[in-house]
This record gives structure tokens, C-alpha cells and sequence, in this order.
């Protein structure tokens, strides 16, 4: 799933700001060089989530957004992109979807990985097993607090590459990256063969050189989204043209 | 411990918050072995919050009914007006264990944060309560109680701006801030441990019914009927019970009517739809999406879109039955007590008094029916009053409100950019 090259996986809540202007986002980043984007179903409930991800998620459900919108969205530009696609949501909707179902979909609009941050890998819920052999990579989330243990099981999970948390918190862009989600990242790096990508916080260019030589990739979720309220696709597309 | 009731609850919650979930099972076992713990909680049950709390035969009651004897279980004459308060007491003795230094809570009603505020001064810890906007404007009195307690009330203005969003604000705080903060989680839901946890703090409820029908009726009642909002003081009513005949009654919020976004009934209105949210499975009133749905209730504190997972199960182990009464049904209710006994409920235990109105007079004479009167109605003078004496009410707050300021008030208000009204009294 990822290139051996220094990955830049971004973020767009589907329908937002409308289905229309959220496809355009989507060819754009692919266009810019950007290596997987993820697709964020938007909930009603965002656990996991800060104010940038949380007011897009409600204003694309405002819209009248549904799950089905989401995987035509993917369809729709599944041929134009030649790069991963993963759908990123909360349990809720692919288990009301039923979870045969949404996987089921998933593999016809070709979406090819699945984060869903709050299903712990030891819970009785196992998709992991459901997306085996269909092309889809169940992408686990880590973050700094783990005991070593637990990080050793989820990672022996994962497929495709590992998601970190750059720190203990919700999304949102942040100014600094912490020491110690950069230690983070080179303690993971020493128990996975698989890349790894970092995420949450990152909002500059100046970020993202910093994990350089670090991660294999960074993930740049509310940032994005701040500069397309702020400028547009062009804010977007020229700050993604500057980190590659 | 075990982490499910049958196939509902679990712990579905990002890898962040695992840490924090297992220190407080941790804490939890640990704490429930020792002896000094429990009399730690038991002294201040005792002293604190008043328990035993009465249970009182509603004589008037039971001859206007002319069926079974009706008794209440009166947790309104708790220390702060609700059952709220035995879990908080019970919660902020783990958080001192675990050497927490600030108590965050979710608030629907109010209630809760006002236990919460209550315990967190008492034990000497800051506190950060969370409340929907649209709660925070139905419930002030219990705003202005939680400032004067020291707690900061912070306003959640997002989503459908009532309990279900101030859960989802004080779990987002809780990943930002879990070194130093425990969230004192006010009813029996969220992710493992704590609808057991909740639960056990709440059982006394039970026990000290089961006792005290022993001492006055020398036998178990028959009925037990509670409000379930996210099912705490039901629970706690209840649990002591299941394993014996007692038939028992979980009384839902019937809003207005029968279609989403009209009641908070997730198990009595139409089919219960199963779901993954707030840390738990259990049913959920959402659309064909899973997208929460917009609830309403008279009660605050029932006006929530799901329902702890333990009564899940119950609900399909047909073990408890889950009923709703109207809004309408719930004022009658909570007129006719406050007439008959001088006892004036909160609108939520309202609602258990409205089902008990209808099912008392069809149980014979020496069938015993308990309610449980969760809290009392102080709270609810800004719903009720309107409700019921719209005129009388409008001309005290436009008296109120054009009168001058009072020039010995210290009082003033600030709204910072977050939206939090830091109100210092
Ligand atoms: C007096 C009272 N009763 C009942 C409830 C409902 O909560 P639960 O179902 O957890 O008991 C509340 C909640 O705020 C309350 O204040």
C-alpha cells in the first residue's frame, strides 16, 4: 500500500463542504502528489475528534450526507485516482451497515484500507478477519501512552501500515510536535517491518520535515481542512505541492 | 471482570483511553477488597448523603389507586435531591486512590454535576462540568449550584446540545487530559468498567429496599418501578432483585408522540435498534445510517439517545419490562404526588410515578408495588412552572428581570471565546 518514498496520507470528510466541491478536494490531493488520502464518513458522534473534523462531519450530515452518498463518492473517482483510498469512520456506521455489508461495498467502490479508531483490536467485534483476502487493510491506530504489550498485539494486526497518534488527544491541528510523539514513532519503528505513518497535530510544512527520516509518512487531517476553509482548493493544493 | 452483559457493552473506545479504563478496573478490584474502603463509602453515605434514604408508604396514595400498596423509595431526600450522588461519592474515593487531581463529569439534568461539584469540594478536587446549551438553559438552578460549589459548568454547543454531546465533550477532554483528570461518569453506560461500576455505587438503592420491606412488610415487594434515562437509579434498583421473582418496570421517556425525534424511548417505541456508540453496544435511537437521532423529553435527564447496555440485555433476556409514559402523563404525575403526599418528584422519577398511576389499581390489595423517586422537583420549577401556572410564572421572571440590578450582588459574567460561561458568584 505504500511506495518507498516518504508518504502523505490527507484527510477529507465526505460531503463537505458539499459532495461536489469534497470529489474536487479528493482529485486535487491526488493531483498534488499525495500518496493515500483518507475518507472520513462523517458521524454524528465523533469521539476521537476536535472542533475542525467535528463542525465538517456536522455540516456535511446537514447536507443530508449518507453512508450510500460516501461509497458513490468513491466510485466516482475510483478511475481518476491511481492511489489508495481508505474510508475512515466510527464503529456505528458500518455495524448499523451491517459489517458483511459495508465490507462488501467496500470492495466494489474499491476502497482499499479501513481505520476505525474505535475498535480496539481486542474487542468482540473482529472486521479484521471480515476484510481477510478481499484487498482491504484494517489500518490499527497506536498512540504514545500503550504499554509495550499491547502495542506488540496490535501491530501483529496490522496490514498495510501503522497509524500513530502523534500524542494523547484528539484531532486537531497543534503547533508544536511533541519529543515525545517523535520518540514515540522510533520506538514503534523498532517493532514493525511494516511503514508507519504519524499523525494528528501536523499543520506545516516545517512539521512534516521534522518527521522525515522519522516516520514513513505523515498524516495531515485538520490542517488540510483549515486551509480549504481559509483558501479554498488552491490553499490546499499549494501547501501539498510545498511538503512533497 | 467481565466486560459484557450478554453481547451488549464492551470497551469501544480509541487505543488512547485503554490506559485510563484499565487503571480504573484496576482501582476498582483492588478497592472493592478492602475493608477500609468500604467503610470510607459507608461513613459517607451515612453522614454525607443521608442514606438510608426513607421508604415511605404512600398511603393517600395507595386509597385514591384502590389497588396495590404503593411505597417510595425517596432518593430525593439524598443530599443534593437524587440518587446522582451515591455513584459520585462512590467514583471521586477511586479517583483520590488514583491520585487524580480534577473531576470532570457530564451533565444532563444537572443533577449529576451537582453531585459531581458537591463531591469534588468535599473531597477537595476541581471540577469541570459539561452540559448541553439547551440543557443549561432548562435546568438553571442546577447551573447556578454547580458555580456555587466551585465547578466550572462548561456549555457544549454542538450536536443536538444536550446530554449525549456533553458525554461526547468530557470523554474528548478526558483523551486530552488524562494525567491528572478522571471522568466521573454519571450513569450506568460508556465503556467498561463503568456501567458495573455505576451500577454497584447505585445498589444500594436495592438493598436498602430489600431490607426495609423486610422490616415493615416482612416480605419482598412485588413491583419495583424507576425512570431509565441512561439507567442508573433503575439499575440500582433492580439489580439487587433479578435474581429473585420481583417483577420489574424500566419506565422510558414518551416525549409527544411515537416519531423520532418526539420521545427518548429506545426500547418501548417501535423495534429497539442495536448500535456501537459512546464506548458501548447497546440499542440507540438513530436513523437507518447510525447517526444518532434527536430525543426529546419534559426531563432532562431522560432525554438521551441511548441506554446503558446491562438493561440492553435485560430487555432481551425479557427480564425487565420497559414501558413509556407522555410528557402529559408525566405533569399529571408529578402534580397528583406533590397533591396526595406533599411530595414533589423530579420530572424524570415522574415518569415512574405516571406508570405506577396506571398499574397500581390493576394489582389486588396485597400486591406491594416500590417506586423509585430517583429526585426532587426543585430543579424543574423553570419547566414545571411554565407548564402549569404559565401566566403567574411570566410575571414573576418579567418582575425579575426589569427590576435594577441589586447593588449588593458581587455577581458578574464573563463568556470567554470558548463558549465556557465562567460565571464567578
Ligand atoms: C432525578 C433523576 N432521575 C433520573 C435520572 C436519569 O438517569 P438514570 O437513568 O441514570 O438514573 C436523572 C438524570 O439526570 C435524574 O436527575
Amino acid at each position: 500500500m505504500i511506495k518507498n518514498k516518504f508518504s502523505i496520507m490527507t484527510h477529507v470528510v465526505a460531503g463537505y463542504p458539499d459532495m461536489d466541491t469534497c470529489r474536487e478536494l479528493i482529485l486535487t490531493m491526488a493531483d498534488s502528489g499525495v500518496s493515500l488520502i483518507e475518507i472520513q464518513i462523517p458521524f454524528s458522534d465523533p469521539m476521537a475528534d476536535g472542533p475542525t473534523i467535528m463542525e465538517a462531519s456536522q455540516k456535511a450530515l446537514d447536507n443530508g450526507v449518507t453512508v450510500s452518498d460516501c461509497f458513490e463518492l468513491v466510485a466516482s473517482v475510483r478511475d481518476k485516482v491511481n492511489i489508495p483510498l481508505l474510508f475512515m469512520s466510527y464503529v456505528n456506521i458500518p455495524f448499523r451497515y451491517g459489517m458483511e455489508a459495508f465490507v462488501k461495498e467496500c470492495s466494489r467502490v474499491g476502497i482499499d484500507g479501513l481505520i476505525i479508531p474505535d475498535v480496539p483490536f481486542d474487542e468482540r467485534l473482529d472486521y479484521v478477519s471480515l476484510v481477510k483476502g478481499k484487498g482491504i487493510c484494517p489500518i490499527q491506530v497506536v498512540s504514545p501512552d500503550m504499554e509495550d504489550s499491547r502495542l506488540k498485539d496490535v501491530i501483529s494486526q496490522s496490514e498495510g501500515f501503522v497509524y500513530t497518534t502523534l500524542k494523547v488527544g484528539i484531532t486537531g491541528a497543534m503547533k508544536e510536535i511533541s519529543e515525545e510523539g517523535k520518540q514515540f514513532v522510533r520506538r514503534l519503528k523498532g517493532y514493525t517491518k511494516l511503514p508507519v505513518l504519524a499523525g494528528f497535530g501536523i499543520s506545516s510544512k516545517e512539521h512534516v520535515e521534522q518527521l522525515r527520516g522519522i516516520s514513513d509518512g505523515a498524516v495531515i487531517g485538520s490542517h488540510v481542512i483549515n486551509l480549504f476553509n481559509s483558501s479554498g482548493t488552491i490553499g490546499v493544493r499549494n501547501f501539498l505541492s510545498s511538503v512533497q | 471482570m467481565n466486560s459484557y452483559f450478554g453481547q451488549f457493552g464492551g470497551r469501544f473506545v480509541p487505543e488512547m483511553l485503554i490506559p485510563a479504563l484499565d487503571e480504573l478496573e484496576k482501582c476498582y478490584e483492588a478497592s472493592i477488597k478492602e475493608e477500609g474502603f468500604h467503610a470510607e463509602l459507608a461513613n459517607l453515605f451515612n453522614n454525607y448523603v443521608g442514606r438510608p434514604s426513607p421508604l415511605y408508604y404512600a398511603e393517600n396514595l395507595t386509597k385514591m389507586l384502590g389497588g396495590a400498596k404503593v411505597y417510595l423509595k425517596l432518593e430525593s431526600l439524598n443530599h443534593t435531591g437524587a440518587h446522582k450522588i451515591n455513584n459520585a461519592v462512590g467514583q471521586a474515593l477511586l479517583a483520590k486512590r488514583m491520585g487524580k487531581k480534577y473531576l470532570i463529569a457530564e451533565t444532563g439534568a444537572g443533577q449529576h454535576g451537582v453531585a459531581t461539584a458537591t463531591v469534588a469540594a468535599k473531597v477537595g478536587m476541581k471540577c469541570k462540568v459539561f452540559m448541553g446549551e439547551v440543557d443549561i438553559k432548562r435546568q438553571y438552578p442546577n447551573v447556578f449550584s454547580m458555580k456555587l460549589l466551585g465547578a466550572e459548568v462548561v456549555s457544549v454547543k454542538y450536536g443536538t446540545r444536550t446530554l449525549k454531546d456533553a458525554v461526547n465533550a468530557a470523554f474528548k477532554y478526558w483523551i486530552e487530559n488524562l494525567d491528572d483528570t478522571y471522568y466521573l461518569l454519571g450513569s450506568a453506560l460508556g465503556p467498561h468498567p463503568y456501567p458495573t461500576i455505576v451500577r454497584d455505587f447505585q445498589s444500594v438503592i436495592g438493598k436498602e429496599i430489600r431490607q426495609q420491606m423486610e422490616d415493615k412488610e416482612g416480605r419482598m415487594p412485588d413491583v419495583c418501578i424507576a425512570c431509565v434515562g441512561g439507567g442508573s437509579n433503575a439499575i440500582g434498583m433492580f439489580s439487587d432483585f433479578i435474581n429473585d421473582g420481583v417483577r420489574l418496570i424500566g419506565v422510558e421517556a414518551g416525549g409527544t408522540g411515537n416519531k423520532i425525534g418526539e420521545h427518548a424511548a429506545r426500547l418501548s417505541v417501535g423495534t429497539p435498534t442495536e448500535g456501537i456508540v459512546q464506548g458501548y453496544r447497546s440499542y440507540f435511537l438513530q436513523n437507518e445510517d447510525g447517526q444518532l437521532s434527536d430525543t426529546h423529553s419534559i426531563s432532562a435527564g431522560l432525554d438521551y439517545a441511548g441506554i446503558g447496555p446491562e438493561h440492553a440485555y435485560l430487555h432481551k433476556a425479557k427480564r425487565v419490562e420497559y414501558v413509556s409514559v407522555s410528557d402529559q402523563e408525566t405533569l399529571d404525575a408529578f402534580k397528583l404526588l406533590s397533591l396526595t403526599e406533599g411530595i414533589i418528584p423530579a420530572l424524570e422519577s415522574s415518569h415512574a410515578v405516571a406508570y405506577a398511576l396506571k398499574e397500581a389499581p390493576k394489582l389486588s390489595k396485597d400486591k406491594i408495588v416500590v417506586v423509585n423517586i430517583s429526585g426532587r422537583g426543585d430543579k424543574d420549577i423553570f419547566i414545571t412552572a411554565k407548564a402549569l401556572d404559565n401566566d403567574n410564572w411570566k410575571k414573576f421572571l418579567t418582575n425579575e428581570t426589569i427590576s435594577p440590578p441589586d447593588p449588593l450582588s458581587t455577581s458578574r459574567s464573563t463568556q470567554n471565546k470558548e463558549g465556557e460561561d465562567k460565571n464567578v458568584i
